[in-house]
């Protein structure tokens, strides 16, 4: 039986990572300080440099500038195989003319251990991921997710100090995707691993990783646990990557003490937190996620006509045009029983609280 | 099909194509279809039809030293012509493959050239230049001669087979430990074994039968299979020629069988 072990994975620290291809810059001084046995996911669109950060902590590309350290010493002079950083690849890279078993010995054999140790060890791995009885397939034979957990396996089998996952649920199906994101996610606290996690789905960051690192055109952009980088992204683009949200414009009409009046494109006033360095006529971005807009029953902030109005089992999205034209969607809790709003209806609207509308500068 | 008209353009496609197909097959296989049948032959000529049939030929191929003597010499020189191509084809396939250099690929369309290159004009120039240093032609600047001939074969099929190797494959071997020469040994050569083999076979098939080079760098010690039975035929009309050409598209099906079974050589040859 895998026995919970009490080691701690090691810390990572990128400090101040810059990465060029030719001239353009593929990673801009990205430092993060991840903790040991953390799980942390670099979160960003593709180009955003997350795939450039990995490839560079496995050492398969060398940064122009910045450190690489792992438990407090630089690995930057180190070669691929001498990191001990294990990778789960996207396509998983299993080893197609080795079974199973023998794709998890992998690392044990090149370096040399015992037969009986690396006997031990897969049985102990294939019990970890609970696909024992597989042990003398071939990797074409297993399903997508079998060869998930079998290249977790492999990885986890030489005990790395850290464990890097490319976009791993990418090439799963919609179903076993939730399943494998709690068995890996259960797996890595069990080995006490530190995991970066690579992905440009934000439900698949948010739930996985302790925190989230968002990257945007090589420069990090926000790093802060799940529900802070939700609940207070740091940026418009934060703000707009991470979650739906209604986006519009307006200028600053009024500032008192901590809040800011803004008037909106239809003529309706909004007050949200005033962030700091926008003034009075300042024109501005609003953020305000579709469930952070609610039905008023009297006279709300935004009046407007319901557009569209979709079920989606346990919640409710409508979709609201403005005076002005413009739509936004809110969504909230279904009733049991309860049909969308008609096409047409009058309705007002209200943010929520107060403190879930958001400006940027625009 | 269908119940569609006919399309009259599509069918006079594949009829013409059919019949095309049907001749070169046809071109291919009759030759050997006769020369096979006549070396069962009771008779002494080479007559087609024969007259009647029988083994006494190939019973008389256990006779006749001199062809067996070039057949083993033929053997050991393609053998070893093989073990060369391998090792440097090989090699040269590895570097092509990785490189992303220009010289990458003039180095790959210069390691390809003897096989457009009139073999005679090289087996020629490797005789001038052989004498040229001072070496006498032996049984090793043969092989010298076959191996440059064969080679194009071998990087062939393996620089193939290394373009379909998942580079990601490397990559996953170095991050579970494994040295370069480690990954080498476990990873690249299996999965590219059965393209080196199938490039292997045809070297060595191509050596076997190989004249114009064997012209040039034999010496009168060598004496080579395919020479000596074009000598044998052009002098005395000898029907042991059929039976030794029998016997070895004999076993030239066998392997084909055996390279097929192996590396699917059918697919990496194309």
């Amino acid at each position: 039986m895998w026995e919970a072990r009490t080691v701690s994975g090691q810390a990572l620290i990128l400090n101040g990572i810059t990465h060029r291809y030719g001239g353009s810059l593929a990673v801009d001084n990205v430092t993060l300080d991840i903790k040991g046995g953390e799980m942390v996911a670099l979160l960003g669109p593709s180009g955003c440099g997350k795939t450039t950060l990995l490839r560079i902590i496995a050492g398969f590309i060398r940064q122009s500038e910045g450190a690489v350290m792992v438990g407090g010493n630089a690995i930057d002079a180190l070669p691929p195989h001498q990191r001990n950083i294990g990778i789960v690849f996207q396509n998983y890279a299993l080893f197609p003319h080795m079974s199973v078993a023998e794709n998890i010995a992998y690392g044990l054999a090149a370096r040399g251990e015992t037969r009986a140790a690396q006997q031990n060890r897969v049985r102990e791995m294939l019990d970890l991921v609970k696909l024992t009885p597989m042990a003398d397939r071939y990797p074409r034979q297993l399903s997508g997710g079998q060869q998930q957990r079998i290249a977790l396996a492999r990885a986890l089998a030489m005990r790395p100090s850290i464990l890097l996952l490319d976009e791993p649920f990418a090439a799963l199906d919609k179903n076993l995707r939730l399943d494998m994101q709690i068995e890996i996610k259960s797996i890595q606290r069990l080995a006490g691993t530190t995991t970066i996690i690579v992905t440009h789905d934000q439900e698949e960051a948010l739930s996985m990783a302790d925190r989230v690192a968002v990257l945007s055109q090589g420069k990090l952009e926000q790093f802060a646990p799940a529900t802070e980088v939700y609940d207070a992204p740091s940026s418009f683009f934060v703000n707009t990557f991470v979650g739906a949200s209604n986006v519009l414009d307006g200028v600053v009409r009024g500032v008192d003490g901590g809040q800011a009046q803004v008037r909106l494109g239809d003529g309706s006033d909004l007050s949200a937190p005033l962030p700091p360095g926008i003034q009075q006529n300042a024109r501005v971005k609003i953020c305000i996620r579709p469930e952070h807009l609610m039905f008023s029953e009297g006279a709300g902030d935004l009046d407007g006509t319901v557009a569209l109005g979709m079920p989606l089992g346990s919640s409710v999205v409508h979709e609201v045009r403005l005076g002005d034209g413009t739509a936004v969607k809110v969504a909230g809790p279904r009733d049991a029983g309860a049909a969308p709003l008609a096409m047409g209806t009058r309705v007002s609207l209200r943010p929520t609280h107060a403190t879930s509308v958001r400006l940027y500068p625009a | 099909m269908n119940g569609r008209p006919l399309d009259f353009g599509a069918f006079s496609f594949r009829l013409v194509m059919g019949l095309l197909g049907l001749a070169a097959v046809t071109l291919l296989i009759m030759p050997t279809l006769v020369v096979v049948i006549v070396s069962f032959t009771n008779s002494f000529s080479l007559r087609f039809p024969p007259p009647g049939y029988s083994l006494r030929w190939y019973a008389a191929l256990g006779d006749a030293w001199q062809l067996q003597f070039a057949a083993w010499n033929s053997f050991t020189v393609a053998l070893w012509t093989t073990v060369l191509a391998i090792i440097l084809g090989v090699a040269a396939s590895l570097g092509i493959a990785r490189s992303p250099k220009w010289t990458a690929k003039v180095l790959d369309s210069v390691f390809m050239s003897p096989l457009v290159l009139p073999a005679l004009a090289y087996g020629l120039a490797a005789l001038m230049l052989f004498s040229l240093v001072g070496w006498s032609i032996s049984p090793v600047t043969l092989i010298i001669g076959h191996t440059v001939v064969c080679v194009p074969y071998v990087i062939r099929t393996t620089v193939a087979a290394l373009a379909q190797l998942d580079t990601v494959l490397l990559e996953s071997s170095a991050s579970l430990g494994a040295s370069r020469f480690y990954t080498f040994r476990r990873i690249t050569l299996p999965l590219i074994r059965p393209g080196i083999l199938a490039g292997a076979f045809i070297a060595f098939m191509s050596s076997f039968d190989n004249v114009p080079v064997s012209l040039f760098l034999r010496d009168a010690r060598t004496d080579m299979l395919p020479i000596r039975m074009w000598q044998d035929l052009e002098g005395k009309l000898d029907v042991t020629i059929a039976a030794v050409s029998g016997a070895m598209i004999a076993l030239t099906i066998v392997a084909l069988v055996v390279m097929e079974r192996l590396t699917g050589l059918s697919r990496r040859i194309r």
